[in-house]
């Protein structure tokens, strides 16, 4: 049974041989003549720039981001009820609402949190934990 | 395909409970949070007496993936009685503490529907879904404490073990189908005591190993055993109460189900594994309780030890039907025995935590005369941990003993091991006691335990007390023959 992963196992080896030979013979072949410009990092044609040290991305862009996933998904899930609409029937029906029904709910919850409020998000929940707290337990 | 909705209206009641906890938290006003706990405590008992009217002939759902048995049955009471006790207990806690309410009871509620759903789950598939469904939310959870390190820790070592686990057991389920062709457990069972030809059988062997490893992961055993105390330690004590107990039993109630169902036939090759393991999980898991300090970490250690006693009886079974039914009635009844004696020990702590946040065992000096109730109750659950009668611990202990012995052979071998630990822990769980009753307290001042908590913990005694003199309670369950089919 084995056996029958001896070509996998060859094109494996191939490719392998063959990656590896082409670097070894072309750093043997070419000139060595670096460039700043030669030795910056390909971006698109885009001039590499380093972040200031200590940069930090606010929070916010990764709730938005798994907001608008959430609500993706919610979409894909839509288009192949509509195509199988008919044969479904009614029962099709009601699971969808239950299902838009479930991410209503999120979406609620996300609102009234404030995750959609851009500039300083309205904090309704005034259950912060203290830090005293956690000075006091480490 | 029709639907028994009569079947699954446990799991729907739970689910509603659900989202009307989450949409209760976003309306009602900050100071009012706590109120999701009493919403979630109500959804909890309708959903038991929905459990409680589905007693009788068994139900099967969703194309024989989902079945409603006596031994599903008996595990969903279980399930949602823990999950009354864990919310009760949470209560001021989290009110106190000044953590998020709302999220914490929707997680928990959530964490509990994978657990009543597994024990019904009959199809790999739903029962890596139920699997998934206990573990997630409390990745979550035991991460709850944002602003200490420990519960950040506590969440991330969970959350990465956890992954890894489920990968092993996945990639072992994807082998299973691929050998049997199909997802049903009792379908695989049959496949699997037909004859496979050299390189299936190699196959299956392999896979049962992958799952095996995954759930060992889940239920703490060694040698996957090590994010177990830092998780507890860590997370906040009703969380870490309810992974000791809620979490592990289901990771236990799946495991009974491949293990007698699905993979029964193949058993020559699992046995000696489950020996393997159960041994070298008590073993480990007592010696390194004998060194601890802190009270959470020593029943972490001891809950990884009781893992071992659970596991021993898997290893017990053979071919004859007679054994395998003691097996598994012994490690169901241990499974059952041992989550009351460590809630009821957590929900100790939990008193104890409102003024001592370290949670070290010297903490307990004294507590016999600073609260009676609490010492007399925490004294019975570390005498019952222990395995001494006339408490539930003993008979928990016995039943395991008796299965090994009278299976003989490697059994006899088992249940000597098992009674020398049971003799070695003896020392770690009467320190507590020893603690309460011979050290003077720093203060005689009355330990302020919450009404719900105190509550909780009396019940709790009188429930392994209740077990101890009238053990028949848990020993002729007629449930527990359902799953060792002939």
């Amino acid at each position: 049974m084995l056996s029958e992963y001896l070509p996998i196992v060859v094109l494996a080896a191939l490719a392998l041989a063959f990656a590896v030979a082409s670097l070894v013979v072309s750093s043997l072949l070419r000139p060595h003549r670096p460039t700043p410009a030669k030795l910056a990092p390909y971006e698109c044609g885009i001039e590499p720039q380093r972040l200031p040290k200590g940069e930090r991305f606010p929070v916010k862009f990764y709730v938005l981001a798994m907001l608008f996933i959430v609500f993706d998904v919610e979409t894909i899930f839509l288009f192949p009820w509509a195509v199988g609409f008919r044969r479904l029937g009614l029962f099709g029906l009601v699971e969808m609402v239950v299902f838009i029904g479930l991410v209503f709910v999120a979406y609620l919850y996300v609102w009234r949190e404030g995750g959609l409020d851009w500039n300083e998000p309205v904090r309704r929940s005034g259950e912060r934990e203290q830090v005293g707290e956690a000075l006091r337990a480490g | 395909m029709t639907i028994d909705y009569h079947a699954i209206l446990p799991e729907l009641i739970l689910s509603g409970t659900i989202l009307v906890v989450l949409v209760a938290d976003a309306f009602i006003r900050p100071r009012r949070t706590w109120l999701a706990m009493p919403i979630s405590l109500a959804g909890v008992l309708a959903s038991l007496i929905a459990v409680l009217t589905l007693i009788g002939s068994p139900r099967t759902t969703f194309n024989g993936t989902y079945r409603v048995d006596n031994f599903a049955l008996l595990f969903k009471v279980f399930f949602l009685s823990v999950a009354l006790v864990v919310l009760l207990v949470s209560l001021r806690y989290f009110r106190e503490g000044r953590w998020y309410q709302g999220e914490y009871y929707y997680l928990l509620l959530t964490s509990f529907l994978g657990c009543v759903l597994m024990p019904s789950s009959r199809d790999l598939l739903m029962l890596f879904i139920s699997l998934e469904l206990v573990s997630a939310p409390g990745f979550l959870i035991a991460a709850f404490r944002k602003s200490d390190p420990r519960s950040n820790e506590a969440g991330l070592k969970f959350f990465l073990i956890g992954v890894l686990s489920s990968a092993v057991m996945l990639y072992g389920m994807s082998l299973i189908y691929g050998v049997t062709g199909t997802t049903g457990l009792y379908r695989i069972g049959a496949a699997l005591s037909g004859t496979l030809s050299g390189g299936k059988q190699t196959l299956a062997e392999a896979a049962i190993l992958f799952i095996v490893a995954g759930f060992a992961f889940k239920v703490s055993a060694v040698p996957f055993q090590f994010w177990a105390p830092d998780t507890y330690e860590g997370a906040p004590v009703p969380v870490a109460a309810f992974l000791a107990t809620a979490s592990k039993a289901a990771g236990f109630a799946g495991l009974l189900q491949l293990m007698f169902v699905a993979f029964r036939a193949e058993y020559a090759f699992w046995t000696p594994i489950f020996a393997a393991l159960s041994i070298a999980t008590m073993t480990i898991g007592n010696l390194v309780a004998l060194q601890q300090r802190q009270i959470v970490r020593l029943l972490a250690y001891s809950s990884i030890a009781q893992a071992g006693y659970m596991l021993l009886p898997f290893a017990l079974v053979s071919a004859d039907r007679v054994v395998n039914h003691d097996a598994f009635a012994a490690a169901t009844t241990y499974i059952l025995i041992y989550a009351v004696m460590t809630l009821g020990a957590f929900t100790v702590v939990i008193a104890l935590s409102r003024e001592s946040s370290g949670l070290l065992i010297s903490d307990f000096a004294g507590l016999m005369r600073r609260a009676p109730l609490m010492g007399v109750a925490m004294t019975t659950f570390m005498v019952s941990l222990a395995g001494i009668p006339p408490t539930g611990g003993f008979w928990a202990k016995f039943l395991v003993f008796k299965a090994g012995i009278e299976r003989g052979g490697l059994g006899t071998a088992l249940a000597v091991v098992m009674l020398v630990n049971s003799v070695a822990s003896l020392y770690y769980y009467l320190l507590v006691p020893r603690q309460m009753v011979f050290v003077e307290p720093e203060t005689d001042r009355p330990l302020a335990s919450p009404a719900l908590v105190t509550g909780v913990a009396a019940l709790a005694t009188l429930a392994i007390l209740a077990i101890g003199v009238y053990p028949q309670l848990f020993y002729h369950f007629p449930p527990l023959s359902t799953l060792v089919g002939p």
